[in-house]
């Protein structure tokens, strides 16, 4: 179940990821890095974090900016949220 | 700045202002309305109170507010509480003088002022700044750093490739000319006048489309001639000094706040490695340069002053990857202090942005180290006097040998 759970997981982050940096579906891979994409530069990261607060409900504060540049972090960290 | 404004406006903000952001919005208030004189943010009982150089009529006020009111909530709305960082911290080094130094500097003739942020500074001014120079020069050769000249004005087309448009909008000085046509020129001479306030009197139209604009810093230059280009050796480190310029309307004040600086920058492009311990190299190089001008500082961390729209979002990045850290000096007289450089890190912004890249195909990582030259000397000049027989004992010698 848990790992049902963590694809789910990922394919949602995946799904706003696109939305923020407003890129096809298909160029977020599972294991995108900040950087990766021209997209997801400081600007773009800004916005990734916005879409977060929004539809995760992700606290901006200075350390998720500088934790949360990667989809897998992203994921650990909403993951470790929903099990907190 | 003396207060000119003849009528007033109180505002109280629909969104608490948070401590942190009283003086960014402070400052902020400036580009609001040509209205504005003077703008001051209470944090404390929540309180904006402008000075006008007139009494607005029911409809203006009301404009007025509203775009008060915008500015505030579009920083306040969702701010984030920046990480503050003190690295170093000697603001308590005993310094002697008390008084603002401007007004004893203009009664020397060492500074005379041309107009709003435009100052002409005399031989004891000059001397200093040349002192100070040479040790920057100092800290420059300790890092190799190759000698660059850069030119005072810049093509618009560069500052908009790195979104600068965007991001420092109230800041630019465009540069301009007469359009190449003989009557434009013609009238321009027979008819070109200042009026009162010492604005040019000649129609917009006689003007040429903007291509350049006086260069808001140095290191741009640097970044634009090493675009489309891989960096051969990977890394490069270079310095500079140039004329830098960025208006501030009300908030342009005495040698604190001026519309045309000076600035010396040391420059790093590389790897991210290279660039961030070479930028925490300069910083320790500076504790000793800075101890034996005796000044009182802080070394904190920072955000560039990015317009309204854009601040948000780019101050909470700029803090949360610490890219930016001030060196704050003391000012006695108003125990404020003042940012006198920046020790600043870029990750790989200009490298994407302008498409420099490292041997092995990645975009360079960039930063810098910058002092304005100006600031310090008026910042010196703030904790120990215009008077060289105060200073301490390495600059008054200095001074009585040149």
């Amino acid at each position: 179940m848990p790992d049902i759970e963590t694809a789910a997981l990922s394919r949602q982050v995946q799904e706003v990821l696109a939305e923020a940096l407003q890129v096809p579906l298909e160029q977020v891979v599972p294991d995108l890095h900040f950087g990766d994409l021209p997209q997801w530069d400081s600007m773009g990261h800004m916005e990734v974090m916005m879409f977060l607060e929004e539809r995760f409900g992700v606290e901006i504060t200075s350390e998720t900016i500088a934790e949360l540049i990667s989809l897998p972090a992203i994921c650990r960290h909403l993951g470790t949220r929903r099990h907190a | 700045m003396p207060d000119r404004a003849q009528h007033s406006l109180e505002i109280v903000p629909q969104h608490p202002i948070p401590a942190q952001l009283v003086a960014d919005i402070q400052s902020k208030l400036a580009y609001v309305d040509e209205m504005i004189l003077t703008a001051h943010v209470s944090g404390e009982s929540q309180l904006i109170r402008l000075g006008l150089n007139q009494q607005p009529d029911a409809a203006r006020r009301a404009a007025l507010e509203e775009k008060v009111h915008r500015v505030v909530a579009s920083m306040v709305k969702g701010a984030i509480a920046p990480k503050v960082q003190v690295l170093e911290d000697y603001l308590d080094r005993p310094v002697p003088y008390r008084e603002d130094p401007l007004p004893a500097l203009q009664v020397q003739g060492e500074v005379s002022r041309e107009a709003d942020g435009i100052y002409a500074l005399g031989p004891l001014v000059a001397w200093l700044i040349e002192d100070f120079e040479k040790r920057l020069l100092d800290l420059a050769a300790s890092f190799g750093a190759a000698p660059y000249r850069f030119p005072a004005l810049i093509p618009a087309r560069y500052l908009e490739r790195v979104n600068y448009f965007r991001a420092f909008p109230h800041s630019l000085t465009f540069a301009t000319h007469l359009r190449t046509d003989l009557e434009a020129i013609d009238h321009f001479a027979q008819q070109a006048t200042c009026r009162p306030d010492g604005s040019l009197d000649i129609p917009s139209g006689d003007f040429a489309a903007i291509q350049a604009l006086l260069s808001p810093a140095v290191c741009y230059h640097l970044y634009f001639s090493l675009a489309d280009q891989s960096l051969a050796d990977g890394r490069l480190t270079a310095t500079a000094v140039g004329d830098c310029f960025r208006y501030e309307a009300i908030n342009l004040n005495s040698l604190e706040r001026m519309w045309n600086f000076t600035m010396r920058e040391v420059i790093f492009v590389g790897q991210k490695d290279f660039v961030l311990e070479n930028r925490e190299l300069a910083r320790q190089r500076m504790q000793p340069i800075l101890e034996e001008l005796g000044l009182a500082y802080r070394v904190e961390s920072a955000n560039d002053p990015f317009f309204i729209g854009e601040f948000r979002r780019q101050a909470a990045y700029q803090s949360a990857f610490q890219l930016k850290y001030e060196i704050r000096a003391l000012l006695p007289y108003n125990q404020d202090t003042l940012a006198v450089g920046s020790y600043n890190y870029h990750q790989d912004f200009f490298g994407r942005h302008l498409n420099i890249s490292l041997p092995d195909g990645s975009p360079a990582h960039t930063g810098c180290v910058a002092f304005g030259l100006e600031r310090l000397a008026y910042a010196f000049l703030a904790q120990y006097g215009p008077q060289p027989g105060d200073w301490p004992t390495t600059l008054r010698e200095a001074f009585d040998e040149r």
